[in-house]
């Protein structure tokens, strides 16, 4: 049962951090190769808080999760202020995420630099993970159907076109970014609470591939794809520990296929929606209504 | 005194592997505008090629450095044909090409993991020993490195600016649609211009291997490196590149020869950040009117 728990914990975190990866990457179309740093942010900022300044726990989490947000701030601005800001991007998250890294893993004061945060409670319970987990689907699914969302698409597809017809580029790309972060460093923070301990090594480059491997296979523009995607990676690997040293290759690889035979992802642009299965009931019984509509006029 | 010429020699050799990539990087945008994630991997395939011809077939050194070039360039190619040219040919977005560029490249390191092992290999000794000038002493690879990247970089030169295929990058990197209408083959462009960034890297990766040691994931930190020189010295633009590399290399060389090695890396990207912020075109950033 804990080993479940494990997995199913674990996986939990992980649907909540591709959710926000997923908006960043999938819906505003921006590349980020170092987004685990998010996760470290917040999953520190959240332990710090709790450990050294007695917040309560769950404030805590949203504290931290805020301040992840506030730091993607730092290289979000310089990048998406230039004009080429995909792969300025890309190079500046991986940089920052490696920069961040280093100061973790360099700073003996609390944290204790590379040795690990240790003797952090054991707070994060299944089920906060799984009502954090529903919340951020709900939230992450209205952001995508709000306005917000919308602008994210249209910066995606064409951001000329989407700044001609009134869209403020740079800021919906920064609304993209705070938001993803602010998700990365929630799963950080349900991460660093779970594990009882911190070390930066938690949070390599191999965990932000994790990631995007989740968005990519899950589908681009797709909120449920990156959410089961996520899941899946962190189960699979489990189940089947002799691929382990596989996993990368494979997930390399998959980038590739995908990319040259279906870009769109496994769900691609569908969603899996609740109205798209109701609709036909709901047309039936509209029919329905039409007819005895029909037979009253007729008596 | 001693110490600012010791790094600044270290410097140069540094700098001068970073000039090799970052040219590529360079070069690959001003044409396709999409930075080639992959460099990471061919670097290392460089590197594992010339450490198995020198410890294994006990070959000479520019023989190595030879047998390095032409199985990177294979790889070089290969990966554009599988993972860019299907995404080219059908005017994919960037994102995807980037996304590819990225899965090549973890799948490339991976699969070296998997074959060779993440042990850390030193190169057989090439050329040892160092001469001294008036205190400094300078290392004979250092000095090797840094005169065969600048003969390597002018070879590029003239070859883009003196050659009738040169010239055809050349315009190509200005419009590829006008370019394949004037009878200029795109696949064929390609094809050199991944040729020619392969080569470059596998000898970046060579000299590198050499510095240090040879292992899978001996690239990952220098290719960022080599790309923040790239963005230094704005996207696109090949003299930018090398200014910057060499830049970047001995500036950071200073920095942990005065410092300490952890501020060097931090060095590096908050660089980045602020070049971005103050000059987003970089130091040479051109028009896309004008690049190349």
């Amino acid at each position: 049962m804990g080993y479940l728990n494990t997995i199913l914990v674990l996986g939990g975190i992980q649907v909540i951090a591709a959710l926000g990866l997923a908006i960043l990457t999938g819906y505003t179309g921006l590349f980020s190769m170092g987004h685990s740093v998010y996760m470290a942010l917040g999953g520190y900022a959240a332990a710090v808080l709790y450990m050294e300044l007695g917040v309560p726990f769950i404030l805590a989490l949203i504290l931290g999760a805020l301040f992840a947000g506030l730091c993607s701030m730092i290289i979000g601005y310089p990048t998406f202020r230039s004009q080429l800001r995909g792969d300025y991007f890309a190079i500046a998250t991986l940089g920052f995420a490696e920069a961040v890294r280093l100061v973790l893993n360099n700073t003996y004061k609390i944290i204790n630099g590379a040795i690990g945060y240790l003797g952090i409670p054991k707070l994060t319970s299944p089920w906060l993970v799984l009502i954090a987990m529903l919340l951020a689907f709900v939230l992450a699914h209205s952001f995508t159907k709000s306005q917000w969302g919308r602008n994210c698409l249209a910066v995606k597809q064409d951001a000329t076109a989407a700044q001609m017809m009134g869209v403020n580029v740079l800021k919906t790309q920064m609304t993209a970014l705070f938001v993803s972060a602010v998700y990365c460093g929630l799963a950080g923070g349900l991460l660093a609470f779970y594990m009882a301990y911190l070390t930066p090594a938690m949070f390599t480059v191999t965990k932000s591939s994790d990631l995007l491997a989740a968005v990519v296979f899950g589908g681009m523009q797709s909120l449920v794809g990156p959410a089961i995607a996520g899941f899946v990676l962190i189960a699979l690997p489990e189940i089947l520990r002799p691929l382990e040293s596989w996993r990368l290759i494979m997930y390399g690889s998959l980038f590739v296929i995908i990319m040259v035979f279906r870009p769109q992802g496994l769900l691609g642009y569908y969603e899996l929606e609740l109205g798209r299965y109701l609709a036909p009931i709901r047309a039936a019984y509209a029919r329905l209504g039409i007819r005895r509509k029909a037979k009253v006029d007729a008596a | 005194m001693t110490l600012f010429f010791q790094q600044l020699v270290s410097g140069i050799s540094i700098g001068s592997v970073y000039a090799l990539l970052a040219v590529g990087y360079a070069l690959v945008y001003s044409v396709y505008n999409f930075t080639n994630w992959a460099f990471d991997a061919f670097m290392v395939v460089g590197a594992f090629a010339g450490f198995y011809t020198i410890s294994l077939a006990h070959l000479p050194f520019w023989l190595a450095t030879l047998v390095a070039i032409i199985a990177t360039v294979l790889f070089s190619v290969a990966v554009e044909r599988i993972a860019y040219r299907p995404l080219r040919n059908r005017n994919a977005p960037r994102l995807f090409m980037m996304i590819s560029a990225m899965g090549a490249n973890i799948a490339l390191i991976n699969i070296m993991n998997k074959a060779f092992g993440g042990a850390f290999r030193s190169f057989p000794e090439v050329t040892t020993g160092s001469f001294q000038l008036g205190g400094v002493a300078i290392g004979k690879m250092d000095l090797l490195a840094a005169v065969l990247s600048f003969a390597a970089l002018v070879g590029l030169y003239l070859f883009l600016y003196r050659t009738k295929a040169g010239l055809g990058i050349r315009a190509s990197a200005i419009d590829m649609t006008t370019a394949s209408l004037m009878g200029i083959d795109n696949d064929k462009v390609a094809f050199l211009i991944f040729g020619v960034t392969g080569g470059l890297s596998a000898i970046s990766g060579v000299f590198y291997g050499i510095k240090y040691a040879v292992y899978p994931y001996l690239g990952s930190m220098v290719t960022i490196k080599a790309m923040i020189a790239s963005i230094i010295g704005g996207l696109g633009s090949l003299e930018g590149a090398v200014v910057a590399s060499l830049m970047l290399g001995i500036i950071e060389t200073m920095i942990s020869g005065y410092a300490s090695s952890i501020y060097r890396d931090l060095f590096s990207f908050s660089l980045l950040i602020i070049i971005l912020l103050f000059l987003p075109n970089g130091l040479f950033g051109k028009k896309n009117a004008d690049k190349l």
